[in-house]
């Protein structure tokens, strides 16, 4: 059992003794105080040693049964020992519901989720509910061991590979950063300048005015930030743009739920193969020669077109028969399969087609004209 | 992109392709809302003649100009049907070849063939009856040299054209023409087409073809014995032999090519179907059997017969050519129509009296509107200025002047361009 | 006196001047009666109406730039405010007396049949009251390669430069297999759209190609971008002088100033050969037969040059790159890589990966620069003086 509140709410006062030996601070300045996340129960370092060099043992503290290990002794991170322990289950929680927003098929998806994930930590922590809520956990954890495996070294790799983006885009965006830092600078100093001339005026004005001065200068000194702050707004939206394929390169989110479905989790986005960056297609994605009724050759029998061929100056210049060939045949059966009576009945857009039904349109025209040529 | 994706994207099949039905009806309603402008301008035509004479009494009318268009003409005028129009059009699209060759060298047959085009295009939206073709045609002819890159200054170009027509009449109605053409220039035409598929029979018939994408199968020896062992055309007796293979395509070439030149260009085969369909239709009706076994050589065996989308095309384009080629046949040449001829008179007769007469002179002062003020002042100052009708006038004199000129031959003054092309080659 | 003929039949143009006309005299109730198409516009043609239905669908905003040639406007939708277009209009040259020039057919007839992301758009074509010719074509705010290389302050690496290239050639292919020759590419007619993709413009030049027999015009394509061929006045020719004209483009991007910029057509042929060696009949085959080729002086021959030359000219282009160039620049247009050939070419597939268009260098006043690129007049004579005066100043060139 975790401690009760009622218990460690005087832990404040007696942080200067240890509860287990009762040795004091004042004593032994030198004394440092663990807690175990099992029970989060406070003792010096001395009694961890003593108590569980030998092995796991229970908790000293009386009333409190829990197996402790020593490797598992840590120092105390925060001074409210609730928050530590929020802070663990809020780790331990995070590390198995750790989807990722484009996981999702909507920002509403998203946000449910990120709500369930603070409902069940808020239950861990306050005892509510903690057994179903556990085994859920559990459950979903080994569901869906790969896409948390998936998911942590994704985010593993962002952490790592940050630094080394960043100086990719260092290089890239050198330019933007120097006008955006020497922007920086000259704004700098214009804050000091600003800050010594509110000084100065503060310093030579009347007492009165020091109010008014002073939220002068703040004004400025706001005004100019926010401008900055849009500047690196603009800069890091354009790193983030120059990012936005690497960014994608490490590997799509390891696609949602695995055999159909997470369970706990809802609004997950249905399994995608991740796409591979397209390699880059010098045709802009149209395919070129694609034909249906010919096979272009290099050479055609013609005696219409034989004196070209013979004709130096025009082959000097560049003229080039094959262009010619492939003029007439594409010609030849450019729109053989474009049957009219079809596709022109089906499409639309065109003009002359919005007057087709001559009844009405006509009509319309007609009575435009008439009630224009007004009597 | 395949063949028919470069098709696709073309201005002519995307604003010039037509259904039957719909080409009919733009032409209805074009023709309709001519008509009814007509009538309602020669309404306004004999009010402003009837306030002016009241307003200007005691004025004598100079030269009797009443005397063409009385008040009550109007009431019976008879407006040109579509099918009057489409006659005219056509009879000014003839036009277009003659007068092309009368330019020494004679106009490439492609810009011709474009010329036209843009005449048959303009009048889907436009009547006759509202732009009278003789003064359109020059016009279209001359924007087709420009946009086929067959460039003659405006003045050369004007040397040939017959009649009294000066340079600025042809320029005038430039921009309407374009603008009519809504700034599309670029026609698809089949001739090269025509040229592609006779180099590759061509190829075929000396053994040296590749087999097209969907019949691996054929190889250049198997194509080029189906070749040679073709059926002739119904039409001609000469032997079947290697030796006259290529006398076969030569011929087949040449008909083709004049079927290109003259049903392709009269009907609305351009409005209803690809310059690829068009020319292999022409090809059917040049020699059949030739046409068949090109066709086959593209789509049919077993890979096409497994695909049950290159069957289904293979079928429709078999109808589609077919349908094509009866258009195509439907042709008539004016020269050899005697009744085809006796019709135009009537027409032209009709169209005299049912021409818009507030766009007489319009397409003339839409081009170049300070030189048309120019004019039209002068043309007031010469006539009495203080007459209020003297526009009206002014016309109606010019009808009667132009009438008197045409009696000697015929109504419409495009007939002329014959006439001077016979004097030039006689 | 009642209505002039000097009015009357243009109800569109006057028509408020002839309201103005019509209605002083004697009973102007009838006379308003009588012609009241003139003054409500109905009178209109279909082609009219259709036109008018274009042209309501753009407000003009603010004028973008001015030339001889043409007035740019930035423009936009009616229905939406911020889907941008420039408007060109063009000038009706009253001195032209053989109606719509060349320049505008040209332009107007291939935009019409050409739809490609490397190609500038042409949405509609409207014709407004003054009966001027209206292109609405997309709005391309990023200015043009030619401002981006010249400006000093904009630095940009390789990967920029074969996004680049491979967008131009992508264009210049596409133009090729629909048979168009563009015949004026130059850094300042490759404009770059918001989104960095590089669009090929001006298509005043552009012709279709391909047939025998018909002679073409040598007097195309602004000098420094000008292939051997044609200083030479071939009069048949193919797509190999718009890649002449794309290499001389990349070498540009690579040094940041023109490769070869002759001050005359003689001075321009004349430093072709220093820079890649002398045509002879024995690189070239015909070329003694090409109507303005001059014998080169015998003691002058520069050999042709190789893949070494082109390594050590252009470093930054590395190996593979300097191979591309190379092949994109031989004298005899026979050899020179075909816009398809380029795009084949193993260096696209070699590191480093082209920038993505989004991430590409850019510079503010674009919109200016594409008022002043779409305000040109195409090609040849004056520009070539005002390259040759651009060529003095160099400070001039910053603009």
């Amino acid at each position: 059992m975790p401690p009760s509140r009622e218990a460690m709410v005087h832990r404040g006062d007696e942080d200067e003794v240890c509860p287990v030996c009762k040795s004091s601070r004042y004593l032994n300045p030198d004394m440092r105080f663990l807690i175990n996340p099992e029970c989060y129960h406070k003792m010096c370092e001395s009694c961890v040693d003593r108590i569980f060099s030998s092995g796991p043992a229970n908790c000293p503290v009386a009333g409190c049964h829990k197996t402790l290990r020593k490797n598992r002794f840590r120092k105390q991170t925060f001074e409210d020992i609730h928050v530590e322990r929020e802070v663990d289950i809020r780790r331990r929680v995070m590390t198995v519901l750790n989807r990722r927003e484009e996981e999702f098929d909507s920002k509403l998806d998203w946000d449910n989720f990120l709500e369930q994930r603070e409902e069940i930590i808020f239950n861990l922590v306050n005892g509510i509910d903690v057994a179903k809520t556990e085994a859920d956990l559990q459950k979903y954890a080994s569901d869906n061991m790969r896409s948390i495996r998936a998911n942590q070294a994704l985010e593993a790799k962002e952490v790592t590979s940050f630094q080394e983006r960043q100086n990719q885009e260092q290089e890239l965006a050198r330019l933007r950063r120097q006008a955006a830092k020497e922007e920086y600078e000259n704004e700098r100093k214009e804050i000091l300048a600003g800050r010594e001339d509110v000084l100065t005026r503060l310093a030579s004005g009347r007492p009165a005015d020091a109010a008014t001065i002073a939220r002068e200068g703040q004004r400025v000194l706001l005004k100019k930030s926010s401008a900055r702050r849009s500047e690196e707004e603009r800069i890091r939206l354009k790193q983030a743009a120059l990012r936005g394929t690497d960014a994608k390169k490490p590997g799509q989110p390891a696609a949602a739920a695995e055999e159909g479905g997470s369970g706990l989790i809802k609004g997950l986005r249905k399994i995608k193969t991740p796409e591979p960056e397209k390699a880059y297609d010098p045709f802009g994605g149209m395919v070129p020669n694609q034909r249906d009724y010919y096979t272009l050759q290099d050479h055609y029998p013609s005696t219409f077109l034989d004196p070209v061929r013979q004709d130096t100056r025009m082959l000097a210049g560049g003229y080039d028969l094959r262009e010619y060939y492939s003029r007439t045949l594409l010609e030849a059966f450019a729109g053989l399969g474009c049957f009219i009576d079809e596709e022109v009945s089906k499409r639309e857009g065109n003009a002359f087609n919005t007057m087709k039904p001559v009844g009405t349109q006509g009509a319309a025209l007609a009575a435009t004209s008439d009630s224009q040529a007004g009597k | 992109m395949t063949e028919d994706d470069f098709y696709r994207t073309s201005s002519q099949f995307r604003l010039w392709s037509f259904t039957e039905d719909s080409l009919r009806s733009l032409r209805q309603n074009t023709n309709s809302l001519a008509s009814d402008r007509v009538r309602d301008a020669l309404r306004r035509a004999r009010e402003a003649r009837q306030s002016a004479n009241s307003s200007a009494a005691g004025t004598p009318n100079p030269n009797g100009s009443d005397a063409d268009s009385k008040p009550g003409d109007e009431k019976d005028i008879e407006c040109l049907t579509p099918e009057e129009e489409q006659e005219l059009v056509r009879y000014y699209c003839e036009q277009i070849v003659q007068l092309g060759e009368s330019y020494k060298p004679p106009l490439p047959t492609i810009v011709r063939a474009t010329a036209i085009q843009y005449l048959r295009r303009f009048y889907l939206t436009n009547s006759p009856m509202t732009y009278h073709p003789k003064t359109i045609m020059p016009c279209a002819l001359f924007i087709a040299t420009k946009t086929d890159n067959y460039y003659l200054s405006l003045r050369q170009f004007a040397e040939i054209v017959p009649g009294d027509t000066s340079a600025e009449d042809i320029i005038a109605p430039e921009f309407l023409v374009m603008q009519s053409l809504r700034f599309t220039f670029d026609v698809r035409h089949p001739f090269r087409s025509l040229e592609g598929g006779i180099m590759e029979l061509t190829a075929i018939s000396q053994g040296l073809a590749q087999p097209a994408p969907h019949t691996p199968q054929k190889t250049a020896d198997n194509l080029q014995r189906t070749m040679l062992s073709l059926p002739q055309p119904p039409n001609t007796n000469q032997p079947s032999s290697a030796a006259s293979i290529s006398d076969r395509l030569a011929r087949a070439h040449h008909n083709t090519r004049e079927i290109l030149k003259s049903a392709a260009q009269m009907t609305d085969a351009y409005f209803f179907y690809t310059p690829s369909q068009i020319w292999l239709s022409a090809l059917l009706l040049a020699d059949r059997p030739l046409a068949e076994f090109y066709l086959d050589t593209k789509l049919s065996g077993p890979k096409v017969d497994k695909s049950p989308e290159l069957t289904q095309i293979r079928t429709k384009l078999l109808t589609t050519l077919n349908t094509c080629a009866i258009l195509l046949q439907s042709y008539k040449p004016l020269a050899s129509d005697p009744d085809q001829k006796k019709a135009l008179r009537r027409i032209g007769k009709k169209l005299y009296h049912c021409q818009n007469p507030e766009k007489v002179n319009l397409a003339g002062q839409k081009r170049i509107p300070a030189a048309a003020m120019a004019a039209a002042a002068a043309a007031a100052s010469a006539s009495d200025p203080a007459t209020p009708d003297s526009e009206m006038e002014r016309l109606a004199k010019k009808r009667k002047l132009e009438s008197e000129a045409k009696r000697r031959d015929d109504i419409f003054g495009g007939e002329l361009v014959m006439e001077r092309t016979r004097e030039r080659q006689g | 006196m009642a209505f002039s003929p000097l009015v009357a039949p243009s109800p569109l143009a006057t028509a408020p001047l002839k309201k103005s006309a019509v209605s002083g005299p004697a009973n102007p109730v009838q006379e308003n009666e009588s012609f009241p198409q003139l003054q409500g516009g109905a009178d209109r043609e279909i082609t009219e109406q259709l036109n008018d239905e274009v042209r309501h669908k753009y407000i003009k905003a603010k004028k973008l730039g001015e030339g001889t040639y043409a007035v740019v406007f930035l423009g936009h939708l009616r229905t939406d405010p911020s889907s941008f277009v420039a408007i060109k209009k063009i000038k009706v040259n009253t001195e032209y007396k053989d109606g719509l020039s060349m320049d505008a057919i040209r332009e107007v007839k291939y935009l019409q049949e050409l739809s490609h992301p490397n190609i500038i758009a042409l949405h509609d074509v409207f014709s407004s009251k003054d009966q001027n010719l209206n292109l609405v074509l997309e709005y391309l705010p990023r200015g043009d390669l030619e401002m981006l290389i010249k400006d000093s302050n904009i630095h940009y690496g390789l990967p920029d430069i074969k996004a680049w290239m491979g967008m131009l050639i992508r264009g210049v292919w596409f133009c090729h297999e629909n048979f168009v020759l563009h015949r004026d590419i130059k850094p300042n007619n490759l404009l770059i759209a918001s989104d960095g993709e590089v669009k090929l413009a001006d298509f005043g030049l552009a012709r279709s190609f391909a047939d025998p027999y018909l002679n073409m015009t040598h007097q195309v394509i602004t000098r420094w971008y000008r292939p051997p061929e044609l200083l030479y006045g071939a009069r048949q020719y193919s797509g190999a002088v718009d890649i002449w004209s794309v290499a001389m483009v990349f070498a540009e991007l690579l040094l940041r100033v023109p490769f070869v910029a002759g001050n005359s057509d003689l001075d321009q042929i004349t430093r072709i050969c220093e820079a890649f060696g002398t045509p002879t009949e024995d690189n070239w085959p015909g070329v003694s037969k090409l109507p303005n080729y001059i014998p080169a002086d015998a003691s002058h021959l520069v050999p042709v040059q190789g893949r070494d030359f082109f390594l050590r000219q252009f470093p930054t282009a590395g190996p593979v790159g300097a191979e591309l160039l190379m092949s994109m620049c031989t004298l005899d247009p026979r050899k020179r890589s075909t816009a398809y050939q380029a795009l084949r070419h193993n260096w696209w597939a070699s590191e480093p990966r082209p920038t993505n268009k989004e991430d590409l260098p850019r510079k503010a006043g674009g919109t200016k620069k594409m008022g002043d690129d779409l305000t040109r007049r195409g090609g040849e004579l004056d520009d070539q003086f005002k390259n040759a005066a651009r060529q003095l100043d160099f400070s001039a060139m910053k603009a």
